[in-house]
């Protein structure tokens, strides 16, 4: 079978998850563009960086144009890009349910829009979209980041219906606690009942991530669409 | 590109479209892309904005034909090959300035 993935599309890829994402990535030899707000963290010669907002819309378009010039097409989109918010329904800011809502939702909605249309091109394409175990578990604390990753997670069934035909497929991990600098602000025992919780009982790890990541995106994966995988044996 | 060229383009994009879905149609300027009479379904105007979009950036055209702008309109740039050939000639007027 032809490896149709070479050329990948991370998004969030300074720090935590989306760096290691990213490297491991282009430890297997595949070309990684990635993006932050801030400048990169990853020096290598099949990088390239984008700061940008991921909500910002002309920004992502010129993005997606830059490498539809440079590569033709985007194999594997990885929509890693997230923020998070702990606090209770009556503390919460509006402005931050907007931060929210325009990372984690519109930011992935902005980038499967845009992505697509070179997959489409192609008739092929992997999008791998992050959710998490808050919107399962229901976390009290964690209305509106669970919320927006529960957008994420609808409007994944829903355009993976829309893209299918395409070639494309569309399914979200939603990961267990992993130690990174989304999880620094939760409090211990907060982290230690979520653990509890799992039907295995520890902190997720990088390599549990890219596991999942990768069988999402392999090829023979062509009719695995839609779903959502939670780690740590949590449904 | 001269409105011509664009209606060209667009022209090419839906036929080799219809040909991939072994479908004949004669196509004008007034064939409908949206609405009741319309030749093809929404996911057949998907793969023809993509088509449409990725000539004119091979032709170093840069236009979205689903911008905020496009979408608004009050008559849409995909009621006819006619009002999309506008629609990007004006775009394509507009980037110029």
């Amino acid at each position: 079978m032809k490896n149709r993935n070479e050329i990948f599309l991370i998004t969030g890829t300074r720090k935590g998850l989306g760096q290691s994402l990213a490297l491991h990535y282009l430890q297997t030899g595949k070309i990684v563009i990635g993006c932050s707000r801030n400048n990169a963290s990853i020096e290598h010669k099949n990088y390239t960086h984008f700061k940008l907002d991921v909500s910002d819309e002309k920004e992502v378009q010129k993005m997606i144009r830059v490498i539809s010039k440079r590569h033709k097409k985007v194999d594997v989109l990885i929509n890693n890009a997230g923020i998070a918010l702990m606090n209770h329904v009556l503390l919460t800011a509006k402005s931050s349910v907007n931060d929210i809502f325009n990372t984690n939702f519109l930011g992935t909605f902005l980038f499967i829009r845009e992505a697509s249309r070179l997959m489409i091109k192609n008739k092929y394409g992997r999008i791998v979209n992050f959710s998490t175990v808050a919107v399962p578990l229901n976390l009290e604390g964690e209305a509106i980041y669970a919320s927006s990753k529960s957008a994420v997670e609808t409007f994944t069934r829903v355009s993976s219906k829309e893209l299918g035909q395409f070639g494309i497929t569309v399914n979200a991990i939603g990961p267990s606690p992993v130690l990174t600098d989304l999880i620094r602000l939760v409090p211990k025992e907060k982290i230690d009942s979520l653990i509890e919780s799992q039907a295995i009982k520890r902190f997720g790890e990088t390599e549990d991530i890219l596991n999942v990541v990768d069988f999402f995106i392999n090829e023979k994966s062509d009719f695995i669409t839609g779903q959502t995988i939670y780690l740590g044996g949590i449904s | 590109m001269k409105e011509q060229e664009i209606k060209q383009l667009i022209i090419c994009c839906i036929n080799e479209y219809l040909e991939l879905n072994e479908t004949k149609i004669d196509i004008n300027e007034n064939t409908a892309l949206i609405g009741s009479n319309a030749i093809v379904n929404s996911m057949g105007l998907v793969n023809i904005i993509v088509d449409v979009e990725s000539s004119l950036l091979d032709s170093d055209i840069e236009i979205s034909l689903t911008s905020e702008k496009a979408m608004s309109r009050v008559v849409s740039p995909f009621r006819s090959i006619s009002s999309l050939v506008n629609f990007i000639n004006e775009e394509i007027n507009e980037e110029s300035k």
